[in-house]
């Protein structure tokens, strides 16, 4: 690992800064200057879920929805702003070259902690505490959903209860992302157990987060108490409850007439937009998410192993219609796989453009040809494929179908196999067996763009690689390029890395990018402290700022 | 002379006084006048409409019925909902009349083993039968489409699967209440194989129950189709069945409620139809059958 | 009678072997697994699922598991939850409220409605009633439950807004006026079908009681066709009524599937269909076996009480 002298200090002042350097001041996040903030916790807030939150041990495998609670409930020891700037949460602050936090090769890491966080329980968080989270995640008796980043440390040592440090095996630049999302767990508590998969913890836990575990009515509601001992900024409210209304047409009811107070994961649907904007007190606001929606191919299927195929597909989808027409205009077209709010997005790669005549001409000229029942075929390949999703998600299947018709139009035959969720996304997904599937996915690593475990050679998984790169997309290029950028830490030199990244993966097209999510949530409008996060999974992911303007 | 002629031939029995009864049975003529204009309908109706069932228009999405040439509206993509209710109608009668074929065969062959030989072969089968009944059907059919394409034909065939319980049931016992009749022990004299007096005597005594019963199998084809497109694990789109056209339509029930109610309508006087039969069938062959 | 019993519950206990095998082996063997809602987490990669799936045992060889699953099982231990990690009793424990709520209300109204629809139309046979009620009864039969419950919502929770449009309370209310309120569209819906069997039935079974002898005996004494028809109808149909609520049994989880669906009803049903979609094997597996067993049951009490009330059928 080179750095040039011009730039190393630079560098490692820059690891953990998106955009503006500069010192982070742990009171950063302190709310909003609203006025009317409550002395004490009052009242409460519902908030309707359209999928149950079940795993309450924060470092196991969970959904999307899960993380909504373990952000109330746990805390990390840093966190992220909306802005993407990284801001010391249980840690005193943000490990720096200036405040000796880091190495100035990256491989040591120390952290400062707060002396003024307790458990729910009563005992102090200390740096044990850290360790013991740090280890249990790679320990391979323990079902922990991720061990990228953290199989890298080693020699982990308490300096004292406040400060901790470790070394990294080699330089991993994104890993303070990915400690953004790794929420401490006591110590004191799951330690002595010899099964920490079975834990009463994990159906009862405890954390140092502004919430404390209150009561569960599984299948129906949990239901979340004020911890006023939180460290922090809040809690405002005493009662935070997660209601599960498995129906987003009923979610949307309940929201409309009240019964719940903000609707968080998977929020208003599309079609309720209109309607929605103009409730009376209710605030709706579109956020956009780091879900990219796509039709992602196989790239080892022989159908599609012709680029001038991907390019016609491509060119065939009428992506403007489709945003416009079946998701009311919502959605932001896109031709990358990150977020248009990334630090790391390209904003000059080609534009798409819907086109049936460049999508007839490109066959033509690779010579497709149009068989007797107007499929085109080239070397006894029939340009003929399967396109899955899960069924049961309307817009998409309308998407799909409307796709079926416009390839159709250009001599190439889709045929619809969708399937439950269970299937879909078993072996049919992880094992490459789909031809191609339209979905949404996140592609960042927390808020970091490096994407090694979706596009790299090594990381297919039928291939016997260890990521999700389920597409089976090889560009010795992109590896490279993925290689360097998670060994450097300048954040603009991994910019153009990315750029470039993201430059061969339009040009590829292993994926046919639609566009990037946005979502239309609501929340009444006396509940403030509200602010959508496009760095982190959950909209609730700040609930201990949240308040009922008095 | 087979032993069958030694019993008074039982079709021409059937055919005069059954058949008679019958056509007087108000509601099963009912019944097959619904289901002649339906399946005419479905026939036909598809050449006589503008629209093609796949025709997507973008612009003409969620037309309500009687909007220009839309009779019945259109669906979300903006297809003539009156053209794919009646393709759709070819698919699902189609799929409940194979499925219902199929299942009475298994039903049938599988009733007929057991009950004629007996013992450890009928011990064996009926425990399967009761096995398979003891299933929800929901769970077989969910089950054994994730492991398929959910093609009609396919779809027909695990609805074959789920289906042929009854049936077995239904002619094990007749099996067994005929089994030591006279024809039959003749026939066994007379050295005919077992295959010959299974389904050669014993079969044709056992027409009516069989014909009731698979009347009412198509029926519960239907609704088992509908329900299992409905939840989107059926007939894969942009083929239309009736039961995947009411799939989404929940959503758009406050918006855009003849999606729900169209398809709806259509599936009940289809079923209906092959109930109003049955019951007449019933009547007609006087077959002894549960209250229900 | 003993033997017959013994004989019968030996027959029960390898049907259940049966049925436990297929349902297992049909599961495990479907495509996908529990693993597969994390197949899209955002840093989830392969050796991270498959060092779960070792751990959780879904590795090893299929009559393995089964054997496993079958001796815990056998000791009472019917697993834990892949989705919910709580016990397979106790997340089915928790649904059977809700479905059994709903099971009540709904046999309530299909008895009451049936038995007088039935009765009415026995004492007016060939009636306009009778006619509607035969009619009814066989469309009944024919709609799809699920649209049924669209087309109720539709009407009801939208069109004219007096019930809700699902769930089984409010949240914050709760209160025993809340529940009924809410269980009055789902519990009609379900109730539809029996209604129209019950009717059915109980006028057949009027039929019969009035054409025989010992009650024109008792109307031609004066009695009065009410107290005839209530003594000795109404008794006469508790036998059968015990069978046909047999019968019900196995519907508690296939018969409230669909309606719990549609109005989002936190029963068995919607359990099983949330578990099958999510491979959570060992609640299907529980619940499946849950649901033989009440088959079973319901078998044999209708056999039994079929047997009790007519002797002519032989205990074989």
């Amino acid at each position: 690992m080179e750095f040039s002298k011009m730039n190393r200090r630079k560098a490692l002042t820059m690891l953990g800064l998106t955009g503006a350097a500069g010192a982070l001041s742990p009171n950063l996040l302190v709310s909003p200057a609203f006025a009317a903030k409550p002395e004490e916790p009052t009242g409460q807030i519902v908030v309707g879920v359209s999928q149950e939150p079940t795993v309450f041990n924060p470092l196991m495998p969970r959904i999307e929805v899960d993380d909504g609670v373990h952000l109330s409930l746990f805390d990390g020891l840093v966190r992220i702003s909306p802005d993407g700037e990284f801001m010391p949460s249980l840690a005193a602050e943000v490990p720096t070259i200036e405040n000796s936090g880091l190495s100035e090769d990256g491989l040591n890491w120390r952290f400062k902690l707060r002396d003024d966080v307790t458990w729910h329980d009563g005992e102090p968080f200390t740096a044990e505490d850290v360790k013991f989270t740090l280890e249990l995640i790679v320990d391979p008796n323990f079902r922990s959903w991720r061990t990228t980043g953290h199989d890298l440390v080693r020699d982990i040592e308490v300096v004292s209860p406040t400060e901790i440090k470790w070394r990294m095996e080699e330089p991993f630049a994104p890993y303070m992302s990915i400690l953004v999302e790794t929420l401490m767990v006591p110590k004191h508590i799951l330690g002595p157990l010899e099964d920490r998969n079975e834990a009463p913890f994990n159906q009862a836990p405890v954390g140092t987060g502004a919430f404390k575990w209150g009561s569960r009515r599984a299948g129906d509601n949990l239901e979340l108490v004020a911890n006023t001992d939180y460290f922090g900024d809040g809690p405002y409210v005493e009662r935070l409850i997660f209601k599960y209304i498995p129906d987003l047409t009923v979610l949307y009811t309940q929201f409309k007439s009240g019964d719940i107070d903000i609707t968080s994961n998977q929020y208003i649907t599309p079609d309720n937009y209109a309607e929605a904007k103009d409730l009376a007190g209710k605030e709706v606001t579109v956020v956009p998410s780091s879900t990219v929606e796509s039709v992602f191919l196989n790239y080892e299927k022989p159908q599609f192993q012709d680029k001038a195929v991907r390019e016609a597909i491509y060119a065939a989808i009428d992506k403007q219609t489709i945003i416009d027409a079946l998701y009311y205009g919502l959605p932001t077209p896109t031709e990358s796989y990150l977020p248009q709010q990334s630090f790391f997005y390209n904003p000059d790669l080609p534009k798409h453009e819907y086109s049936i005549e460049k999508a007839n001409t490109l066959l033509d000229d690779a010579g497709w040809e149009r068989g007797s029942d107007g499929i085109r075929e080239k070397d006894g390949v029939r340009l003929s494929f399967g396109n899955s999703t899960t069924s049961g998600n309307h817009l998409r299947e309308q998407a799909q179908q409307f796709i079926q018709q416009s390839l159709g139009d250009v001599g190439i035959e889709m045929t619809i196999e969708n399937k439950p969720p269970a299937v879909m996304w078993g072996e049919y997904w992880t094992q490459s067996q789909f031809d191609s599937v339209i979905v949404g996915i996140v592609f960042t690593t927390g808020a970091d763009a490096d994407v090694t475990v979706r596009f790299s050679s090594d990381a297919i998984p039928v291939q016997g690689g260890r990521g999700s790169n389920t597409g089976q997309y090889k560009n010795s290029d992109v590896d490279d390029l993925l290689e360097e950028a998670g060994r450097i830490f300048d954040q603009e030199k991994r910019k153009e890395i990315y750029a470039r990244v993201q430059e061969i993966v339009r040009d590829d097209l292993p994926l046919l990018p639609l566009f990037q999510y946005a979502t239309v949530r609501g929340h009444k409008e006396g509940l403030k402290g509200v602010e959508p996060n496009i760095n982190t999974r959950i909209d609730t992911w700040n609930a201990a700022q949240y308040y009922w303007d008095q | 002379m087979t032993a069958a002629d030694i019993q008074t031939t039982p079709q021409r029995w059937w055919h005069s006084r059954g058949f008679r009864r019958f056509a007087q049975h108000r509601l099963a003529m009912v019944g097959m006048a619904m289901l002649f204009l339906l399946t005419l309908a479905c026939i036909v109706g598809p050449y006589l409409l503008p629209y093609d069932e796949l025709y997507i228009d973008l612009r003409a999405r969620f037309s309500p019925p009687m909007t220009d040439d839309h009779y019945l509206g259109t669906d979300p993509l903006g297809r003539d909902i009156a053209a794919r209710l009646l393709m759709a109608g070819r698919i699902s009668l189609l799929v409940g009349f194979f499925a219902m074929v199929l299942s009475t065969a298994i039903g049938t062959v599988i009733g007929v083993v057991a009950g004629y030989y007996g013992g450890k072969v009928n011990s064996v089968l009926m425990r399967f039968v009761d096995a398979f009944l003891a299933f929800p059907s929901i769970f077989l059919l969910l089950a054994l489409a994730a492991f398929i394409n959910p093609s009609p034909v396919m779809i027909t065939i695990i609805i074959a699967v789920t289906g042929w319980m009854e049936v077995a049931r239904i002619v094990e016992a007749e099996v067994k209440s005929l089994r030591e009749r006279d024809f039959v022990l003749a026939g066994r004299m007379l050295g005919l194989r077992n295959t010959h007096i299974m389904f050669r005597e014993l079969l044709p005594n056992m027409v009516g129950p069989i014909i009731v019963a698979a009347t009412l199998t198509v029926a519960r084809a239907i609704l088992l189709e509908a329900y299992i497109s409905f939840l989107g694990y059926g007939i894969q789109p942009p083929l239309p069945s009736w039961g995947n056209m009411l799939n989404g339509a929940q959503q758009y029930l406050a918006t855009a409620p003849w999606l729900a109610i169209i398809p709806g309508i259509t599936i009940t006087i289809a079923v209906t139809s092959f109930n109003f039969i049955g019951d007449g069938l019933r009547d007609a062959l006087d077959v002894r059958t549960d209250p229900a | 009678m003993a033997g017959y019993l013994i004989r019968r519950l030996w027959q029960s206990i390898v049907l259940l072997i049966i049925v436990s095998m297929i349902g297992f082996g049909v599961l495990h063997l479907t495509p996908g697994g529990p693993l597969s809602q994390y197949a899209l987490t955002p840093g989830m990669t392969q050796d991270a699922m498959d060092r779960i799936s070792e751990q959780m045992g879904l590795n090893r060889p299929l009559p393995i598991q089964y054997l496993d699953w079958a001796w815990r099982m056998l000791q009472g231990d019917w697993g834990t939850s892949y989705r919910d990690q709580q016990p397979v009793l106790t997340v089915i424990g928790r649904h059977l409220f809700a479905t059994m709520l709903l099971m009540v209300s709904s046999t309530v109204i299909s008895i009451a409605l049936g038995t007088w629809i039935g009765i009415r139309g026995a004492t007016h046979r060939y009636s306009t009633f009778d006619y509607a009620a035969t009619v009814g009864a066989m469309i009944a039969l024919s709609i799809p439950t699920f649209w049924f419950g669209l087309v109720g919502i539709y009407i009801f929770s939208l069109e004219l807004g007096w019930l809700p449009a699902g769930n089984m309370y409010t949240i914050g209310d709760g209160s025993v006026l809340d529940y009924l309120h809410h269980l009055i569209l789902p519990s009609i819906v379900l109730a539809l079908v029996n209604i129209a069997i019950w009717s059915r039935y109980m006028r057949t079974a009027t039929l019969d009681v009035i054409n025989q002898d010992f009650v024109k005996t008792a109307r031609a004494k004066g009695v009065s066709e009410r107290r005839v028809l209530m003594k000795h109808v109404v008794g006469n149909a508790l036998l059968p009524m015990i069978t046909l609520a047999g019968m019900q049994l196995p519907n508690l989880l296939s018969g409230a599937l669909v309606t719990e669906t549609v109005f989002t009803w936190p029963g068995m049903g919607r359990l099983f269909l949330d578990s099958l979609g999510y491979n959570d094997y060992p609640v299907v597996m529980g619940l499946l076996m849950f649901s033989a067993v009440l088959v079973i049951l319901g078998n044999l009490i209708a056999d039994i009480v079929a047997a009790s009330i007519d002797p002519r059928i032989r205990l074989a």
